[in-house]
């Protein structure tokens, strides 16, 4: 093998799920009538948003080699804090400040503060205590939504202030400002993994803990600072989440842990931890928004989507063996 | 004496009921090469994470450029000017050969006030430490888990030889190197030993703890049964110092 068919083929193995997305593309627009257009690559984009940035949380700890079942439920209380907050109607308490573009920074930070104290939570039990990430999060994951069934009584709130509903509203290049947020974490978050001491450590620390700790990186202050960016990221998920269903409802985000577990895994982050591939799991994401939408085009029954979803985990993980096999053979 | 760079105490180290340190007490010198030797279970290990700071000894003290000293990290160590190789080997598979190298202190570059990692400039620098140890390795960016034993062995030798500082820990480091590589190692360590630096090399090869210890220091169940200059013993005499059989003549109280 010439030295350049094998960088080919290292490049297209680490970017798989980018052929898969192109490909996936080319085969729903050839096949579907209407899914050609770009209204519909829009609606992709758009739709993908909230998983996007969930995923992110989730796959900064999953680097690390630890676990975050509790994003879904930071989200949801989250959103539901916002929504107490800032709706008019149901629940909400329609609380407004005088220059109204206020409520957008105060809203962003009760969401996410909420999201990074839980994560503190979590990274301290499991870190400092050594605890299962597994059965921390877990019950996080559970004790959360208890606490959003529990502020709603079950109930809703609807109206969201004009001046956060903005975001989903105002387009940039004809894509809704919520994308663009989900599109500037993917940037902010993939280059802070790649290109920067903190993002190289988590890796490491993921790679082998042992070895960076006799290195001298200071583990668990790295692991708990990914646990409050986890939740805080979670927390901003949630915060989309209000805004683009101008609202909150007390079963909001239920699902998406699982789908943001399929995007990371699609993605190409490796469950073991150590493998960053932030990027991909921002085609993940694409991959898995795009089928749905295919699945709506074609008016199959929406509970397909779980079983579509759930082979392609499993595809994903029998193609990340596979990949592994195939790069031992290339090195 | 004076000159003194690490001095052990009386060190005891306990794991529940089992007694891995039962007492150790000996000192380096500065510039010196002490070789650690001792069967399987000795205590070595132990000893070199307690200095290390990877274990907190159960009792004793230990004396670092004649002041108090005790790493409860390993990075308390390092900033002490104490760098460890250690017998499972400590590196990132995952992470390419610059990211191993320069672990856990890295060189930035500040833009708007954050740190990015300068790759260039690490690069450059990895390649020289290696290259000019003689060790090959075809990429600086391939993934470590791609590399051989003996290439990843190199690059931890050559991560203590570039870092240097005051004294140096190595726990069977030469364990997955072949005949030529061993014979660089062993110079490596003759190197690092001339700039003044004091070594503690564990190994289970007599010959080579003759060929480049100035002492020779036996443990045997957690205890010191021999502290001896290499010029002064032979190998049969250390050997049984290992395994406690006393022979007249081989004297295991030697100093
Ligand atoms: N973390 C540990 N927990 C319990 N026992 C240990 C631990 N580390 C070492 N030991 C015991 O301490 C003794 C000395 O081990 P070690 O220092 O690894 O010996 P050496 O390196 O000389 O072969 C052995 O009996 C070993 O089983
Ligand atoms: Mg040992």
């Amino acid at each position: 093998m010439t030295p350049r068919t094998r960088k080919t083929l290292e490049f297209v193995l680490d970017n798989l799920v980018w052929f898969m997305l192109i490909f996936v593309l080319a085969i729903f627009s050839a096949l579907i009538p209407n899914y050609f257009q770009p209204g519909i690559f829009v609606n992709i984009i758009e739709a993908s948003s909230v998983l996007g940035v969930m995923s992110i949380g989730l796959a900064l700890v999953i680097i690390t080699g630890h676990m975050d079942l509790s994003v879904e439920s930071v989200a949801a209380l989250s959103a539901m804090a916002v929504g107490i907050l800032f709706c008019s109607a149901g629940i909400g308490l329609g609380i407004t400040f005088s220059p109204e573009w206020l409520m957008i920074p105060v809203s962003l930070l009760v969401a996410c503060t909420i999201g990074a104290l839980i994560g503190l939570f979590n990274g301290f039990l499991i870190v400092k205590l050594k605890m299962s990430a597994f059965i921390i999060t877990l019950a996080s994951f559970i004790w959360v939504r208890g606490i959003v069934l529990a502020v709603s009584g079950g109930r809703s709130a609807q109206d969201l202030a004009p001046a956060i509903r903005w975001f989903a509203i105002e387009r940039f290049l004809g894509i809704p400002l919520s994308a663009w947020i989900a599109i500037t974490c993917f940037l902010v978050f993939s280059i802070l993994i790649a290109k920067t001491p903190f993002g190289r450590h988590l890796v490491m620390i993921g790679g082998n803990e042992t070895a960076t700790f006799r290195a001298g990186i200071r583990v668990t202050r790295n692991l708990i600072i990914a646990f409050m960016i986890a939740g805080a990221i979670a927390g901003l998920a949630g915060w989309l989440l209000a805004v683009r269903t101008s609202g909150a409802t007390a079963n909001l985000g239920v699902g998406l842990l699982f789908n943001a577990f399929a995007a990371v895994v699609i993605g190409g982050v490796s469950l073991k931890g150590g493998v960053s591939a932030l990027p991909g799991v921002y085609a993940g994401v694409l991959l898995l928004s795009s089928i749905n939408t295919a699945i709506n085009l074609m008016g199959l029954p929406a509970n397909y989507t779980q079983v579509i979803h759930g082979l392609l985990v499993l595809a994903a993980v029998l193609l990340d063996t596979f990949k592994q096999r195939l790069r031992q053979r290339l090195a | 004496m004076t000159d003194k760079l690490l001095v052990l105490n009386d060190l005891r180290k306990n794991f529940g009921a089992i007694e891995a340190l039962k007492g150790i007490s000996f000192s380096i010198g500065k510039g010196e090469v002490v070789a650690l030797l001792g069967d399987n279970g000795a205590g070595k290990s132990t000893l070199v994470k307690i200095i290390s700071g990877g274990q907190q000894p159960t009792s004793g003290s230990m004396l670092f450029e004649g002041a108090e000293y005790q790493a409860k990290t390993p990075a308390e160590a390092k900033a002490a000017g104490i760098e460890t190789v250690y017998q499972d080997l400590s590196l990132c598979t995952n992470v390419d050969v610059v990211g191993n190298f320069f672990m856990g202190r890295e060189i930035c570059r500040k833009i708007a006030g954050i740190p990015f990692l300068n790759e260039r400039a690490m690069e450059d620098i990895t390649s020289k430490a290696l290259a000019s140890a003689g060790t090959r390795i075809p990429s600086m960016r391939t993934k470590v888990e791609h590399l051989s034993g003996g290439q990843r062995q190199a690059i931890e030798l050559n991560r203590f030889v570039h870092w240097g500082g005051k004294l140096v820990l190595l726990d069977e480091p030469f364990a997955a190197l072949g005949v030529e590589q061993t014979r660089r190692g062993l110079d490596m360590i003759r190197h690092v030993a001339d700039q003044g630096i004091g070594v503690i090399i564990i190994t289970h090869i007599m010959q080579q703890a003759f060929q480049v210890a100035d002492r020779i220091v036996v443990i045997r169940h957690g205890v010191v049964a021999g502290d001896v200059e290499s010029s002064k013993t032979s190998p049969d005499a250390v050997i049984q110092m290992i395994t406690g059989q006393s022979l007249s003549g081989a004297g295991p109280e030697g100093r």
